[in-house]
């Protein structure tokens, strides 16, 4: 049977309509919960919530909501790696900081012709990125290390180690006339356009929500067409089961890792590629936990981490017009709280549902299909 | 064979009984766990429910004491009908329990863990310490328990843990005591002991139901048996009237079909050859032991023995699951360094024991179960990619051949039954066109049907010319199946039998270990009838048979091998 | 870890490190059109008729003890002193890119409100950005020196303020031997070390100072966090050291309890803490590094009020006025003329505060 983590991990599949039933019904009670909230407090939800759905469905809150969903998207992909699998990479936040400031400095400094230097770029990121999380997969594989412990403290090297790469002394520059230090910016040749999506607003959508796009296909890809991925699977599954089947599960968790890693250093890369062009001191930062809640919001399945994303980000983005009319912004907070809670539950109640009803089918259509005389009990 | 003894469950009132258990039904997805279960506790006595592993005991502990709930029966405790919803139900009815792996905090004193979670209050708040030690002083003086409740639980031996569970469990005013597999960690004296202990218990009026599959401490210590088979209780039997023998019988049971396959279809070629095979534990202690054994193909090798001999361990070496020294060949080639894949895809078929654990993927559906343990053959791949088209039309394939009863294979595993489930696993295995199958339990947990027809399937692979490893405690079908036979004990092949002419009777006493009430005759005393020279037989026997200590009187002889090494452990 | 509390950054107090940028400004300053603008935004019917103030606040916002409170009280006294339409104030949250930043900023100038005040220097890129997209609203940037026609840049001359305290530790120490306590290694934060070891240098020149700082970026906890400022003081004073400055907002309340524990003394920053810290650490607090980013806010809003308002970088520097140190409570009344002398050589010139 699976465990409560396994369905909490999305490691286990719901099929049909009741796939959509569970995030609705968690939706729709997250909906239900803030109202009240919202209510008790002396804010009336319904107008909050219009107010929230007419500025989501402004020119620029889209293109904003897209361009951030996009960073989200490719946190939560990471995490959702890693989560197939059992590991929890709670260091895609650290691998992400340390590609994006290495690929800043990188890409700020080389001169390229422009496919080239972007491809540079994002490559040292992905680098980067598996590099430092292969740093947890060796631990777990020769010494046993829990990859949480070993993540988390990743992290907390990687921010040291991010600040003292990042000093006059070293990669960054002086933002003239600022208290804000940074990476040398990136030049024209090194940057990814953007385009315009969404009529209406002269803002652009990130070029690199094609590159996330192509991650989610490859993702899907890899998990359900590929040998490596079944194996990848099957070791979330059930890990013994993989290793009667032969799966090496140590090269399994080191690879998972280094890959999960690689997808954690693009984390920045829209960011800095699309907007910022440098890594500065407000680069920013928790990206990584937010993948996390993205992850498990959309089930670790590529399109559930989209819906995910995108409907994070709005929350996100909507917090100032709340704080624009007087109501607390705190409330996005709970909301995002409430549905990744929701989800869970839901997910649960869900499963449960789904496991009763197919052995009921699978014993009615036995005896309705097959006449013959039935082997043993009811089994 | 059950004419010997008398199978009904005596019908005595139910008033009389501290556990009274009618018709008590519990199923799971999958698998039968107890069905129609019928038991009858008497005050006063240790009551020791026996049955293989697998027979249903577990669930019927976990039943009794509240962490699962029967789908039909009822339970009557001291004569009143009880719902436990909770251990905590249990608790409160008087029930206690002491597990087989203890639960105890080893950076506590004995008092620390023992009132854990049920702390007397001083006051609301604070810790009533000198409450529970004087309590604990009572109990332990009135059962000669002997801990003394200020010792760190760390410093503790095997057998004072236990008893300091069991002083746990009586601190919540438990007067029924169930006991699982008390004996399973605990070295000849510590047995002693604990029989001494209970001895006590059940003289201050206590219950204890004993659940073990050690049937010489059975026979030593209960005042009646309960036999639990294939999930359901067999027979009620009194240990005057019973032997070893006996009681194996019953566990084993012999009212299946014959899997009798008796033309021989041997040849001559070495399918896999194993030599000197050793395996560890994690401490360094040897559970398989300087084994060695030819299989050729068309023969099927059965290994008896009573489980945790080192069968387990023995399989998932040959199957690089687990390191090992040694040598094994698979055919010319030494696999020894080679990983489990490797194996598997030079011709090794497994049939693991736990199927739902090692054999399957609950959660997948049929087809990508298909492709498990085949992630590297056609039809399930194309080079890195999953062929999806081929591993879907092999699994039909699987589905109709091996009569898999399912509507369709996009179903998860899990919601087939045990039998369709271990049909798939079969049919899996055989597809991969197997030189050597290793089949560790096949046919347990499923329905007789199932049964049948997984034999006919191995019996045709062997015809074939497929060499069968086969690991089982259903003494029938190792002796129908087998064309020869080894006796592994402590890790050891002990005995070489030719399944021509043996009896489940006499092959079960070897395994039990209850060796002299078989042939009380000769002094070999193994009881096994002298094996006609077959492959790679010599040397085995003649190695292990003396190392057996004569064994004065009860007590149990096959413990003594591991009571050094246990011993060592606890220093 | 999940939240670090990304914006405090600017967090403290900021020293000048831009004196000589203010020849910046001046740019293009259109100070005519500046005072037309109120009128067309705030064309509202509401009874006071001044400007619709927008302010928007790095993380933490009100309440963090540091300059956002500070910017919070220089909009308290513009409402109660000058007469504000409206006032409305935004808050970042954590881990939020440029691009939300902007939205803040873009939000309030297309909701009516000029002036908008950013506070902090996380606000650069983002303000220069939006300022471009409404030529009509006034902007200003605090502890920022971002380029813009329409954007004031509020700066401190925070080096030249930590000077005056240095001096005063030095002056007051009894074993030769200070601390300075900051909240998060960055540049800002550097200024104030910088300044505060140049001025104890300059009264004993072979004054031992520990520098201890509590985070680093991204880790922006380091502002926030009175048990990590208290460990770092302790040790300090365990060290030998008898009067440790706080850089370190919201973690200074731990440095004064330390100083209490181990009956040495300690300075204050921003404001004058002898006045606004728990009361029973005000005692141990000699003077403070006073940084009056509220001095500013209102000077800014008067200015806009006035019709005044001047594109590019203000120095609030000693000569100005911006920063100083304080004399609450007596303790430094001994070594004041001292103090006040190397104040008049930094304003005439005859000593130079480097920055960095």
């Amino acid at each position: 049977m699976s465990s409560f983590s396994d369905r909490l991990l999305g490691r286990v599949r719901l099929g049909g309509l009741l796939a959509v039933a569970a995030p609705l019904l968690a939706i729709v009670f997250a909906g239900l919960v803030t109202s009240l909230i919202l209510a008790l407090t002396g804010n009336p939800p319904l107008e909050t919530m219009k107010l929230l759905a007419d500025y989501g469905a402004q020119s620029r809150t889209i293109v904003m909501i897209i361009n951030l969903a996009t960073t989200y998207y490719i946190s939560a992909l990471a995490v959702a790696i890693g989560f197939r699998m059992n590991l929890f990479n709670i260091g895609v936040d650290g691998q992400y900081r340390l590609a994006a400031l290495i690929a800043a400095a990188v890409g700020g400094a080389l001169v390229l012709p422009a496919p080239l230097h972007v491809g540079v770029t994002i490559l040292v990121a992905v680098a980067v990125g598996g590099i430092w999380a292969s740093i947890a997969g060796l631990l777990k594989v020769t010494r046993g290390v829990s990859e949480v412990i070993s993540t988390i403290m990743l992290n907390a090297i990687a921010t040291g180690v991010g600040a003292w790469l990042l000093t006059t002394d070293r990669l960054a520059v002086a933002v003239s006339g600022s208290n804000n230090i940074g990476t040398k910016p990136i030049p024209p040749s090194g940057q990814f356009p953007g385009f315009s999506l969404i009529p209406g607003t002269q803002a652009q959508v990130f070029g690199f929500v094609v590159i996330a796009a192509l991650l989610g296909i490859g993702y899907h890809v890899l998990f359900n067409r590929t040998r490596f991925g079944f194996d990848l699977r099957a070791t979330g599954k059930s890990e013994s089961a993989a290793i009667a089947s032969g799966v090496n599960v140590k090269k399994m968790v080191l690879l998972t890792m280094i890959i999960s890693g690689a997808v954690a250093g693009l984390v920045g890369m829209p960011q800095l590629l699309g907007a910022s062009y440098s890594y500065s001191l407000d680069f920013p930062p928790g990206l990584g936990f937010t993948g996390i809640a993205i992850a498990l919001l959309g089930r670790n399945n590529p399109v559930g981490i989209a819906i995910g994303a995108l409907l994070w980000s709005f929350l996100d983005n909507s917090s100032d017009i709340l704080d624009l009319e007087g109501i607390p912004k705190e409330i996005v907070i709970i909301m995002q709280g409430t549905i990744v809670l929701s989800v869970i539950v839901a997910y649960e109640l869900v499963h449960r549902y789904r496991l009763a009803a197919e052995q009921r089918r699978v014993s009615r259509e036995l005896s309705t299909n097959a006449p013959a005389p039935l082997e043993g009990a009811a089994a | 064979m059950e004419a010997v003894i008398s199978t009904s469950t005596s019908p005595a009132t139910a008033t009389d009984n501290a556990v009274e258990l009618e018709g008590i039904t519990k199923r799971f997805p999958g698998v039968v766990a107890n069905r129609d279960i019928r038991l009858s506790v008497r005050p006063g006595h240790v009551h020791a429910i026996v049955g293989e592993n697998g027979a249903g005991k577990s669930t019927l502990m976990k039943i009794l004491y509240g962490m699962q709930r029967p789908d039909e029966g009822v339970i009557r405790v001291n004569g009143s009908p009880i719902a436990f919803r909770s251990p905590a139900d249990a608790i409160a009815a008087g029930i206690g329990m002491v597990h087989q792996h203890f639960m105890l905090a080893d950076n506590l004193t004995v008092l620390e863990n023992i009132i854990l979670g049920s702390e007397p209050r001083r006051r609301g708040v604070g810790i009533d310490f000198a409450l529970a030690r004087a309590k604990i002083a009572e109990i332990s003086a009135a059962y000669g328990l002997g801990v003394g409740p200020d010792v760190l639980v760390e410093d503790l031996g095997v057998g004072a843990r236990q008893r300091v569970e069991i002083l746990k469990v009586l601190y919540r005013g438990a007067r029924i005591l169930i006991l699982d597999e008390p004996t399973a960690v605990l070295v000849p004296q510590e047995v002693e002991e604990l029989f001494g202990n209970l001895r006590r218990l059940v003289d201050q009026g206590l219950t204890i139901i004993f659940i073990s599959h050690k049937l010489d401490e059975v026979l030593s210590v209960a005042d009646a048996i309960t036999v639990i088979r294939r999930g359901t209780t067999v027979a009620s039997v009194d240990p005057k009237d019973v032997t070893a023998r006996q009681l194996a019988e019953l566990m084993v049971g012999s009212e299946l079909p014959s899997p009798e396959t008796r033309e021989s279809t041997v040849t001559d070629q070495v399918a896999l050859a194993v030599r000197n095979l050793t395996v560890r534990d994690a401490d360094g202690r040897a559970v398989v032991e300087d084994v060695s054994f030819d299989i050729h193909k068309g023969e099927v090798l059965g290994i008896a023995g009573v489980e945790g001999n080192g069968q387990a361990e023995l399989v998932e070496a040959v199957m690089g699951m687990r390191p090992a020294q040694g040598v094994i060949k698979l055919g010319d080639a030494d696999v020894s360094a080679w990983p489990t894949l490797r194996r598997r895809e030079g011709g090794i078929g497994y049939i693991p024991e736990d199927r739902q654990r090692h054999g399957l993927l609950l959660e997948s559906p049929l087809w990508e179960n298909r492709i498990l343990g085949h992630q590297t053959r056609k039809p399930n791949v194309k080079g890195p990619w999953i062929d999806r088209a081929g591993a879907r039309a092999d699994t039909q394939r699987i589905v109709t051949e091996y009569d898999v009863r399912t509507p369709g294979i996009d179903v998860d595993a899990a919601a087939l039954s045990g039998g369709n489930q271990q049909k798939l696993i079969v049919g899996r295995e055989m597809s991969g066109d197997p030189v050597v199958l290793i089949a560790s339990h096949p046919t347990r947990g499923v329905d007789v049907g199932a049964q049948a027809a997984i034999w006919d399937h191995l019996r045709a692979a062997r015809a074939a010319g497929l060499a069968v490893l086969l690991i089982s405690a259903d003494l029938d079908e190792l002796i129908g199946l087998s064309d020869s036979l080894k006796v592994i004990l402590r890790g050891r092949v002990v005995a070489d039998v030719d399944p021509g002419h043996v009896t489940p009777e006499r092959l079960g006493s070897a395994m039990t270990g209850a060796k002299d009430e078989i042939t009380p005759a000769p002094p070999p005393a193994t009881g096994v009838v002298p094996e006609p020279p077959g492959p790679a037989t010599t040397g085995i026997k003649g190695g292990a048979v003396p190392e057996q200590p004569g064994p004065p009187t009860g007590g149990s002889p096959d413990q003594l091998g591991s009571a050094k090494a246990d011993a060592g452990e606890e220093a | 870890m999940l939240r670090t509390h990304a914006g405090k950054l600017a967090a403290t107090t900021a020293v000048g490190a831009m004196l000589m940028a203010a020849a910046a400004c001046g740019g293009s300053s259109d100070t005519g059109t500046a005072t037309s603008a109120p009128a067309a935004s705030s064309a509202s019917s509401a009874a006071p008729t001044g400007p619709k103030v927008g302010l928007a606040y790095d993380i933490g916002g009100r309440g963090d003890q540091s300059f956002n409170d500070a910017a919070a009280a220089g909009l308290e006294k513009a409402k109660s002193e000058l007469s504000l339409a409206d006032t409305k104030e935004l808050e970042a949250g954590s881990g939020e890119t440029g691009a939300q930043k902007e939205q803040r900023l873009r939000l309030l100038a297309q909701g009516g409100y000029n002036p908008v005040i950013a506070v902090g220097f996380a606000y650069s890129e983002a303000i220069k950005k939006v300022a471009k997209e409404f030529p009509d609203t006034k902007f200003a940037i605090i502890d920022d020196a971002a380029e813009g026609p329409n954007i004031s840049n509020l700066v401190f001359a925070e080096n030249e303020g930590s000077f005056l305290v240095g001096a005063v530790a030095a002056l007051k120490t009894k074993k030769d031997h200070i601390g300075f306590v900051g909240g998060v290694q960055v540049p800002l934060i550097k200024k104030f070390e910088v300044g505060f070891t140049r001025g104890a240098q300059a009264v004993k020149p072979d004054i031992k100072i520990d520098v201890k700082y509590l985070t680093q970026p991204p880790d922006f906890g380091g502002f926030n966090d009175p048990a990590k400022g208290k460990t770092a003081a302790e040790g300090m004073y365990d060290a030998g050291a008898d009067i440790v400055y706080q850089a370190a907002g919201g973690s200074g309340g731990g440095v004064f309890e330390a100083a209490k524990a181990a009956k040495g003394f300690a300075i204050g920053v921003d404001s004058d803490q002898a006045l606004t810290a728990d009361e029973g650490v005000r005692s141990v607090i000699l003077t403070s590094m006073l940084k009056k980013v509220d001095v500013a806010v209102f000077d800014f809003l008067k200015s806009y009020t006035d019709g005044t308002v001047q594109a590019g970088v203000k120095v609030y520097d000693l000569k100005a006025g911006g920063v100083d140190f304080s004399t609450t409570g007596g303790q430094v009344d001994d070594v004041k003329n001292k103090v006040d002398e190397y104040k008049q050589k930094i304003i005439d010139g005859t000593i130079k505060v480097p920055a960095e």
